[in-house]
């Protein structure tokens, strides 16, 4: 059984791998969508789904990243690969900046300081002006081909979702899932709980940083607005919840899910984009607060490291 | 491009930050009470304000009606809306993890603000009925925010009363100090509940009427008074009622001096760090033991 879960496993990640000299561009440009979603889901889930602390602004991460890069590409003349993975420094620094004080203290403190972090970075970026462009943002030169930038984006995708794994089979893992089942208890049985908060936070802040990068050069062009969309987030937060939260394959399946039903049918309903995500989320939380993994875990007894 | 700063500056600096205060505090209060007693932080709670300023808007230019007398309609509507979510959907989180709270009271949120957008456009209104400042001395007093403010008192003052001295009130207090033992003592927490979550919706929509006077009325224009909720209980210290008034004049004032000394683009990032540097030194607010 466990032979052949690792057989589908890699046969799926064959077939991704050689996909792009199969397909059109438009399939590639949607898959390294998908990617990035599972990507910025699967990073939420690394802090809110295992610690149940909640990050309502982890955008910020991703337009950290996204800028990083662009200054370094557009006015450094780095090369974008590099200057991508110095995301995965600065966005960490931001998180501890805020990690630090927010995690030390139980409660809701954490999700409201996310919450502002939003705003701040967006007036921050437009006073910063000389800088970061302002509202008009930076413009990079547009890229030639886009397989590149599909590993690109798988690899963090897999990176992620890797190290997901690696966490939940781990003891750390466990740590940090007896946080989010009861904190006190935890902390009684000696568990450094504000310093392993602060570890998940920092590691499920790098991601985002490099997969901003990525998005920045692919994209040739980010300003505040559609860098630091709440949008992102509220996504990132519902993929994650409808897969399964606290779960390695939840939220790349609820990423993969919701990015073919938005493609296919809410691109249609684009005025109501926000409002079909917030039922979604109220119903998801009183109805299914498992998601469809957790699910099918407790139907078919599957092993809760998936 | 240092700019002398006066004097009588740094006086209407501090005047238009407390009078931008006492409608921080009043605001705050309701997200306070709500945490208070249901351990809930309603992110909702800035969605409330806004259908709060969109009814007076309405009511003002459909029907001509004086904003601060539409707080009479306001304030039962928003105590309507808010009773009715927490009968729907907020009852069943109230001893969840906090996660659950957060995540649905956030549900509810994006949801109104896109429907109001649907209904209304993404348009920036105005409600222009004072204008014009008073002037006293070298200060500049701007009418609405001086009248505003008086409203913003009277009703924080009323709501203090409420809670001081009708039996509903005290209901209120007991529960918040003491769930369980209020439970006990024959307090039925459930409706309590309902109240406290309406009478907060409440305070939130007249906090919008009298915003819309001051400034634009926009779907997305609460998103930030739940952050400054927030940090207004939390300067003031969780649960501590009075200590949420003296907050949101702290608050108010930071960004008054604020934006003279540094730019008004940046309050919000004042706001920001004071947060989080009071998380830093004194995560229990500033008035600690006075509940």
């Amino acid at each position: 059984m466990k032979g052949l879960g690792w057989g589908t496993v890699l046969l799926i990640l064959a077939g991704l791998a050689i996909m792009p000299f199969f397909v059109t561009n438009y399939i590639v440009t949607f898959a390294i969508q998908i990617f990035m979603w599972i990507a910025l889901a699967q990073s939420w889930n690394l802090i809110s789904g295992l610690t149940g602390y909640v990050s309502f602004g982890h955008v910020a991460f991703f337009g950290t990243g996204a800028y990083t890069a662009a200054i370094l590409i557009s006015k450094a003349g780095w090369h974008w690969f590099p200057a991508s993975l110095m995301g995965s420094v600065t966005a960490p620094l931001l998180a501890f900046i805020i990690g630090y004080p927010c995690l030390r203290l139980k409660g809701p403190y954490f999700a409201i300081a996310m919450l502002g972090l939003n705003e701040v970075l967006r007036a921050l970026v437009s006073y910063f002006e000389d800088f970061t462009g302002g509202g008009n943002g930076i413009s990079l030169p547009p890229i030639a081909e886009l397989q590149p930038v599909y590993y690109a984006m798988g690899g963090v995708a897999l990176g992620v979702v890797l190290v997901t794994w690696r966490i939940l089979t781990s003891r750390f893992g466990l740590r940090l899932i007896s946080i989010r089942e009861d904190e006190l208890a935890a902390e009684a049985m000696g568990i450094n709980t504000a310093r392993l908060k602060l570890y998940a936070f920092l590691l499920s802040a790098a991601f985002p940083g490099i997969a901003g990068g990525f998005f920045a050069w692919y994209s040739s062009h980010i300003e505040p607005l559609g860098t630091f969309p709440f949008l992102t987030t509220i996504t990132m937060i519902i993929m994650c919840l409808f897969g399964g939260k606290g779960t390695v394959l939840g939220p790349v399946l609820g990423a993969s899910i919701l990015s073919i039903f938005q493609e296919l049918v809410w691109a249609r309903f684009l005025f109501i984009h926000q409002a079909i995500f917030g039922a979604l989320i109220v119903a998801v939380v009183l109805l299914m607060p498992k998601g469809i993994l957790g699910v099918l875990q407790e139907r078919y007894h599957l092993p809760r490291t998936i | 491009m240092s700019i002398q700063i006066t004097g009588s500056m740094l006086l209407q600096g501090v005047v238009s930050g407390i009078l931008a205060g006492g409608l921080y505090a009043m605001v705050a209060l309701g997200m306070a009470l709500i945490f208070g007693v249901m351990r809930v932080i309603n992110i909702a709670h800035g969605t409330l304000l806004m259908l709060g300023a969109y009814s007076t808007f309405w009511l003002f230019s459909l029907y001509g009606m004086n904003p601060f007398l539409s707080i009479l309609i306001s304030f039962p509507l928003l105590f309507l809306v808010g009773a009715i979510l927490q009968r729907l959907f907020v009852y069943q989180v109230v001893n969840a993890p906090e996660l659950s709270s957060l995540l649905l009271t956030f549900g509810i949120s994006i949801f109104i603000s896109n429907m109001a957008m649907v209904a209304w456009t993404a348009d920036y209104r105005s409600v222009e009925f004072l204008t014009g400042s008073f002037l006293l001395g070298p200060i500049a007093l701007s009418k609405p925010r001086l009248v505003v403010f008086g409203f913003a008192l009277t009703i924080t003052e009323l709501a203090f009363l409420f809670l001081n001295l009708t039996k509903i009130g005290k209901a209120i207090r007991a529960t918040s100090q003491q769930r369980d033992l209020a439970q006990v003592c024959g307090i039925n927490v459930r409706r309590i509940d309902l109240i406290t979550f309406g009478l907060a919706s409440g305070l939130a929509g007249a906090g919008g009427s009298l915003l819309s006077v001051m400034f634009s009325v926009f779907p997305e224009m609460g998103q930030i008074y739940v952050f400054k909720s927030f940090l207004v209980i939390v300067l003031g210290g969780a649960g501590n009622y009075p200590g949420a008034f003296f907050g949101g004049l702290i608050l108010g004032l930071a960004e008054g001096l604020a934006s003279l000394f540094l730019s008004a683009q940046l309050s919000e990032v004042i706001a920001y760090i004071l947060l989080v540097l009071i998380l830093l030194v004194r995560p229990t607010g500033l008035f600690r033991g006075r509940v």
